[in-house]
């Protein structure tokens, strides 16, 4: 039980991970790349407030959450909007990749290649849960995880803006023609994923350290998530990324250390091959 | 572009090529240099390959970086092993890997496209350091394996020879992809990138082309592995980075990653710049993000779309000679307009009880139709009938949600769409799609791609095949746009074109294929009374020959005039069917488009022809 909830926990950043590619996604429709990047930002800037400027956890928090949706709206800015609209679609591909290699660089050049330790902020005395242990940080990581995976996903079905989200997601100009600001939404989206990201760079941080190539394998197993899951639905993604931290929590305790990437790799894909669009993805067809 | 590389002078490479050669022999460069040329040398290779897969194919492969190390480990095993240090078979060794590597990671990558084949080669790159040390026993581990002396017919390939080696081998290979590039394969790869659906219904399986590109732009990667386990003599798991793997990245997009030998401009730049600058090591990453970056908003061509703008405006500065017009030599001379087409072997294409249902809005209905071979059948209804719909059902586009859908005896329903295609349907788009970099001539022969088909050894030996096919496929194109009255914009890009001489290229491309059915999308829309009259022309000629005509159409004139039988939708169903003068006089057709009750003769209009214009501004005013 103690490997279910690490990978529970480990699998929650991958969650994250995915929240934030599928609001981007959703409301825009432009995979940002550079999303695992943020939540790297974000484990940095946490480490910033809590260690470097000895902030509380709440203004530390909000130093994260508001620093990364700047970063992640400068992103848009620079890196989507000029090429929105542009007949060949291959652009975002690169420049995506770009922006998520400058914050890579930024991040080593500021804060170093080596990682920092980011303060866990609950006691770190284990819990004895269901037969296993875990940290109080992580389960706060788990829940916080549920609940915002969760809202995010009856917010979108649910409330006039979610909708409006989707309709856009699905066809821009139409949307566009009824009177959806569309502009707005996908700056709107960056803005929101950039804020949850740097909402959860504490608690994401305090399980893996700060560290400028985190977003590597954060992108890789977010993107398994997805794959799992079926890009663009939020409970597709969420369940996803729990499962993608459970796979490798258990390749990791009974095959061997050297092992779970290539059991996820295995698994991401069987999935590719098997069911394309994801376990709960729904099939689009194309059009003319 | 083409034009360009097309006109290179093989004597003046020859030239360059022999210099390079005998550089380090005839004391022209120093050890120091001559390793950084192989070095360079080995990474235009891995660009090379991505360009084929990123500037071609437009998918994003980031794993040259885990083929390189395919390449690295599978040629020092061989030696280091059983002591097999025959170059030649290291590179083939190499190769094979990097086909199985590329097989095993392409099949189900390319599934879905775009991001997909991203992580799936970015994962790879990150299982470099775990599958060194899985098979720690083969590669040594996380220490590094050193690789034995190589050898060629006795010969130990070292110092001069190895840079030898290493130069032929390169310059085999942009010969190998400047011939695949440079041919309809290379045109077509362009159609993919451009529009997977324009390929598709071009006769071509879109996922096997991609599978197809993205194994080849996987060999270089391996080669470049094996002659740098050469060049090195040792080889550890720290080389495969995920830095060199954005290395890469940024120097294809530097280079161009559109361009064959952009490869080389990209990697010289980067291969200096991390030489040259004590400061590279820690901006790095920042400097490729930031080359990514400006490379993907301003200036996507890269070095090798600034050298082309630079010799252009010097050729119109009469600083250099001009070229002489594209494919001058394979055009006849003649003036003389093609009066009339080959017979088609037009055939009978019917739909039965054809549906659609997008979710819970039944888009088509229970349509059946006949289109007849010698006779062209038109589709009219107000926006949202059902007309592309049914359109994109014929050519598969979509599949049915119900009925059948007849070519011949043929069921052809549910197919692929590039099935369907090379059953002899051929299709031209209400928004006509065009490639970019390509010329018009070029464009109107891939039509001609499935077929008549040229394969890919003959383009890259450049076999007298090759060469029969390359000039049948421009005379038959030059014909067909001469037939559409618009020979004079063979030579011209493709996307430089206006919309009505878009429309009229759709046309030809569509009749290269010597198809058998012709879907027609709103062709005449967007056309001038010159454009209209070439077009309806066009159509006869279809017709007399022969071919089976659809014509989807708000131009109700021109429907009038060049329709046999004529079918009315609204709102996903077949309202009417019959000749034109039939529907003219149909009273319900007249009440859908005037919105007068059902029977209702107050109306002002005596029939149809006068209500075209409450189909809007669809009807230029010069048809009338």
């Amino acid at each position: 039980m103690t490997t279910v909830w690490a990978g529970l926990a480990t699998g929650a950043i991958y969650s994250l991970v995915a929240i934030g590619y599928n609001v981007v996604l959703l409301a825009s429709g432009t995979f940002n790349f550079a999303h695992a990047q943020l939540l790297m930002v974000g484990t940095f800037l946490a480490y910033a407030g809590a260690v470097t400027f000895g902030l509380p956890v709440v203004p530390t928090v909000l130093l994260a959450a508001v620093g990364v949706a700047v970063i992640a709206l400068v992103e848009e800015r620079v890196a989507i909007r000029p090429l929105l609209g542009r007949a060949d679609r291959h652009g975002t591909l690169i420049t995506t990749v770009g922006a998520a290699t400058i914050l890579d660089g930024l991040a080593a050049a500021i804060w170093g290649r080596q990682p920092l330790t980011v303060p866990s902020v609950l006691p770190d005395e284990p819990l004895t849960l269901l037969g296993g242990t875990l940290r109080p940080v992580d389960l706060a990581l788990i829940g916080l995880t549920l609940v915002v995976g969760v809202g995010l996903h009856l917010w979108s079905r649910h409330t006039l803006t979610g909708l409006a989200s989707l309709a856009s997601a699905e066809d821009r100009d139409a949307a566009s023609a009824r009177g959806i600001n569309v502009r707005l939404l996908g700056v709107g989206a960056f803005a929101v994923a950039g804020a949850i990201a740097g909402a959860f760079g504490l608690l994401v941080g305090a399980r893996t350290y700060a560290v400028f190539d985190l977003g590597h394998s954060l992108a890789l197993f977010g993107f398994v998530a997805i794959a799992i899951g079926g890009s663009g639905s939020q409970l597709g993604g969420l369940i996803g990324g729990f499962a993608t931290g459970l796979v490798y929590a258990f390749a990791a305790r009974y095959i061997g250390a050297a092992y779970p990437q290539l059991v996820v790799f295995g698994v991401f894909l069987l999935i590719l091959f098997l069911r394309p669009r994801g376990l709960f993805g729904t099939a689009l067809e194309r059009r003319v | 572009m083409n034009a360009l590389i097309h006109r290179f002078r093989p004597l003046g490479a020859l030239l360059l090529l022999v210099l390079l050669l005998i550089a380090p022999g005839a004391g022209l460069v120093n050890g120091y240099w001559s390793r950084t040329i192989m070095l360079i040398a080995i990474l235009s290779l891995l660009v090379s390959g991505l360009n084929v897969v990123l500037g071609y194919a437009g998918e994003l492969a980031m794993g040259q970086v885990a083929l390189y190390a395919v390449g690295a480990y599978v040629a020092g095993y061989l030696g280091v092993a059983f002591g097999v240090t025959n170059v030649l078979v290291a590179l083939a060794a190499a190769t094979l890997a990097a086909v199985v590597v590329g097989l095993i990671t392409g099949i189900p990558g390319l599934r879905l496209g775009g991001w997909s084949l991203a992580m799936v080669t970015f994962f790879l790159v990150t299982l470099v350091p775990n599958l060194v040390d899985i098979f720690a026993d083969f590669t040594g581990g996380t220490l590094g394996m050193g690789t034995a002396v190589p050898t060629l017919f006795g010969m130990e390939i070292v110092g001069d020879r190895l840079y030898w080696l290493i130069i032929l081998v390169v310059v085999g290979w942009f010969a190998v992809a400047r011939n695949l590039l440079l041919s309809r394969h290379g045109n077509m790869f362009l159609v993919l990138r451009q529009s997977p659906i324009l390929a598709s219904v071009l006769g071509v399986s879109v996922y096997r082309l991609r599978l197809l590109v993205y194994v080849v732009g996987a060999i270089p990667a391996a080669l470049a592995g094996a002659l740098f386990s050469m060049l090195d003599g040792f080889i550890a798991p720290d080389t495969f980075t995920f830095a060199l793997a954005l290395s890469v990245l940024a120097a294809s997009v530097v280079g161009g990653a559109t361009s064959v030998y952009g490869a080389i401009a990209g990697a010289v730049v980067m291969q200096l710049g991390q030489q040259t600058f004590t400061q590279f090591q820690t901006w790095q990453l920042v400097i490729y993000g930031a080359f990514l970056l400006i490379a993907g908003i301003a200036f996507n061509r890269g070095l090798a779309g600034l050298a082309q703008d630079g010799l252009a405006a010097a050729r119109r500065r009469g600083w250099l000679p001009t070229l002489p017009p594209a494919s001058a030599a394979a055009a006849p001379v003649d003036d003389e307009p093609a009066a009339r087409l080959e017979p088609l072997r037009g055939v009978l294409l019917r739909t039965e009880g054809l549906s659609k249902s997008f979710g819970g809005n039944r888009a088509l209905d229970d349509v059946s139709i006949e289109a007849r071979p010698g006779e062209v059948t038109a589709l009219i209804g107000p926006n949202g009938s059902g007309k592309t719909t049914l359109l994109n059902l014929i050519c598969g586009l979509y599949q049915p949600s119900g009925g059948r859908l007849f070519l011949g005896d043929e069921q052809i329903g549910g197919q692929p769409p590039y099935r369907i295609a090379r059953h002899g349907v051929a299709r031209t788009f209400q928004t006509p799609l065009i490639p970019k970099n390509m010329t018009t001539l070029a464009f109107v022969a891939t039509g001609r791609y499935v077929t008549h088909k040229v394969g890919i050894l003959p383009a890259i030996l450049r076999l007298p095949k090759f060469r029969r096919g390359y000039a049948a496929d421009d005379e038959q194109a030059m014909a067909l746009l001469r037939l559409v009255g618009i020979g004079d914009v063979a030579g011209r890009q493709v996307d430089a074109l206006a919309l009505g001489t878009r429309r009229l290229v759709e046309v030809a491309r569509s009749l290269a294929s010597g198809a058998r059915v012709f879907c027609f999308d709103e062709v005449g829309s967007g056309l001038d009374a010159s454009d209209i009259a070439v077009l309806e022309q066009a159509i006869g000629m279809i017709r007399e020959a022969g071919g089976t005509v659809i014509l989807v159409e708000h131009n109700f004139p021109l429907v009038l005039k060049l329709a046999d039988r004529i079918h009315v939708l609204s709102q996903g169903r077949l309202l009417a069917s019959g000749t034109p003068a039939q529907i003219q006089a149909d009273r319900r057709v007249l009440a859908e488009y005037t919105g007068a009750a059902d029977g209702g003769d107050d109306g002002a209009a005596e029939s149809v022809t006068d209500l075209e214009a409450s189909e809007g501004p669809a009807v230029p005013k010069g048809a009338k």
